[in-house]
């Protein structure tokens, strides 16, 4: 598994994990039953606090894509996500915001930025990582 | 984790060097097993606060206590349990590595060989080499094992990783979870550069003016510290709200740092035209913010 932190980011340090974690078991770089690095060797790795490692994870895990077993490590899950659907339309729905006002910004129309989205749809599902 | 008083807890205190007052009633709680960063601009007094924790000062008035020791009273029991790292240490440059080590053992009732041998193996240090031949990386690895090998409670780490190339930052960054939050010890580690020790630290507290002005978790700090854009009603006057840490106004659009997002919402919302826009900032803005913000009275 691989993550990299931008340290100079304005986003926090364990959503960076969070996010780059979520988008792996997405494009399927990680898979049901595959096992994560520990939280200390994570943290070292990184490095970064380890209580921050443990946060992403209590995350994750909270939302139900990763379960923690005890004395034997941090697995991805196979189980739908415990959020609620409301809570996961809400969440999507906050980074298309920004993605919508990024493209009138730059003025890409509506239909381009579909294409744009669908692209990025099937490039995960070839399991490809993000181009550009 | 914390436990009453915390490992590191300062009061009031005061330091004045001939006209120029240091500290000025500074408050400080460093809780036990935490890596605490230590932040400040260049000169704002880290060291001085430092050397009093050491007991290598004395303060002009509050109180200071360490390991549960006061270090005036106590100073060389509080050198016994404290790693203490020196701002460009300088040490014995004709004293080969492994010879350092043994001669600095002496001092040390709680000096451990053993680990004093793993660090050295770990960190790749030659034992067999002059002290003075060392690159600037490998000298701040074995002030570090040297910090580290008596086995302390607490770690005191002075600007460490100052004039380190990327890659021996990152290293030492590394030993510094490796070796210190896994084996649970207290870390009190000072910087300016803020971007670099935030990965790794639990808790920050802002030192200006001779007082700690913000004391908080790291991920507190950026949920509660926003910029809040918006274009403000016609006649509408900035209230003086103490949140407020930085305000400026350009082409009838107000760009405010604030401290306490949820505190200022209501009344700012109220004033704007077109709602808030919040904006993140990462923790050098956030420093900026606290230490050279301006509150500027604002007119739309």
């Amino acid at each position: 598994m691989f993550i990299r932190i931008e340290n100079s980011s304005a986003v926090p340090v364990y959503r960076q994990i969070v996010d780059q974690i979520k988008y792996q078991v997405a494009n399927g770089s990680l898979r049901p039953g595959d096992r994560l690095p520990s939280v200390r060797e994570l943290a070292k790795r990184l490095p970064v606090n380890q209580n921050t490692v443990l946060k992403a994870y209590d995350l994750l895990a909270g939302e139900g894509l990763l379960s923690r077993r005890q004395g034997d490590g941090t697995f991805v899950e196979d189980a739908p996500s415990a959020l609620k659907k409301s809570q996961r339309v809400r969440q999507v729905s906050a980074i298309l915001a920004q993605a919508a006002a990024q493209a009138v910004h730059f003025q890409i129309g509506p239909t381009e930025l579909h294409d744009l989205l669908d692209r990025e749809i099937q490039t995960l599902s070839r399991g490809g990582q993000t181009n550009e | 984790m914390s436990e009453p008083g915390g490992e590191i807890h300062v009061q009031q205190l005061h330091k004045r060097f001939g006209r120029h007052e240091v500290l000025r009633g500074l408050d400080l709680d460093v809780p036990a097993g935490s890596i605490f960063g230590f932040l400040g601009l260049n000169g704002a007094g880290k060291t001085t606060l430092i050397r009093m924790l050491l007991g290598l000062l004395r303060p002009d008035a509050g109180h200071c206590q360490v390991a549960g020791l006061d270090p005036r009273t106590d100073a060389l029991e509080v050198r016994r349990r404290v790693g203490y790292m020196a701002e460009n240490q300088t040490m014995y440059a004709w004293m080969r590595v492994g010879q350092l080590i043994h001669w600095l053992a002496r001092f040390y009732p709680t000096w451990d060989p053993t680990l004093a041998e793993q660090l050295r193996r770990q960190m790749h240090l030659d034992a067999d080499a002059k002290v003075g031949t060392l690159s600037k990386g490998q000298a701040s690895r074995l002030a570090l094992l040297l910090a580290l090998a008596h086995r302390p409670r607490i770690v005191i780490l002075d600007d460490p990783t100052l004039g380190l190339d990327p890659v021996a930052r990152r290293d030492f960054l590394r030993d510094v979870i490796g070796h210190l939050q896994e084996a649970g010890v207290t870390v009190f580690f000072s910087s300016h550069l803020l971007y670099e020790i935030e990965p790794i630290c639990d808790q920050v507290a802002i030192l200006h003016d001779g007082k700690i002005i913000k004391s908080a978790p790291v991920d507190k700090l950026r949920e509660s510290v926003k910029r809040v854009v918006m274009q403000p009603k016609e006649g509408a006057r900035l209230p003086s709200l103490a949140s407020i840490l930085d305000a400026d106004s350009r082409d009838g659009t107000w760009a405010l740092t604030v401290e306490n997002v949820e505190a200022v919402r209501g009344p700012l919302t109220s004033m704007s035209r077109d709602g808030l826009r919040l904006v993140d900032l990462n923790l050098d803005e956030i420093f900026e913010a606290y230490v050279t913000g301006r509150r500027e009275e604002l007119h739309a």
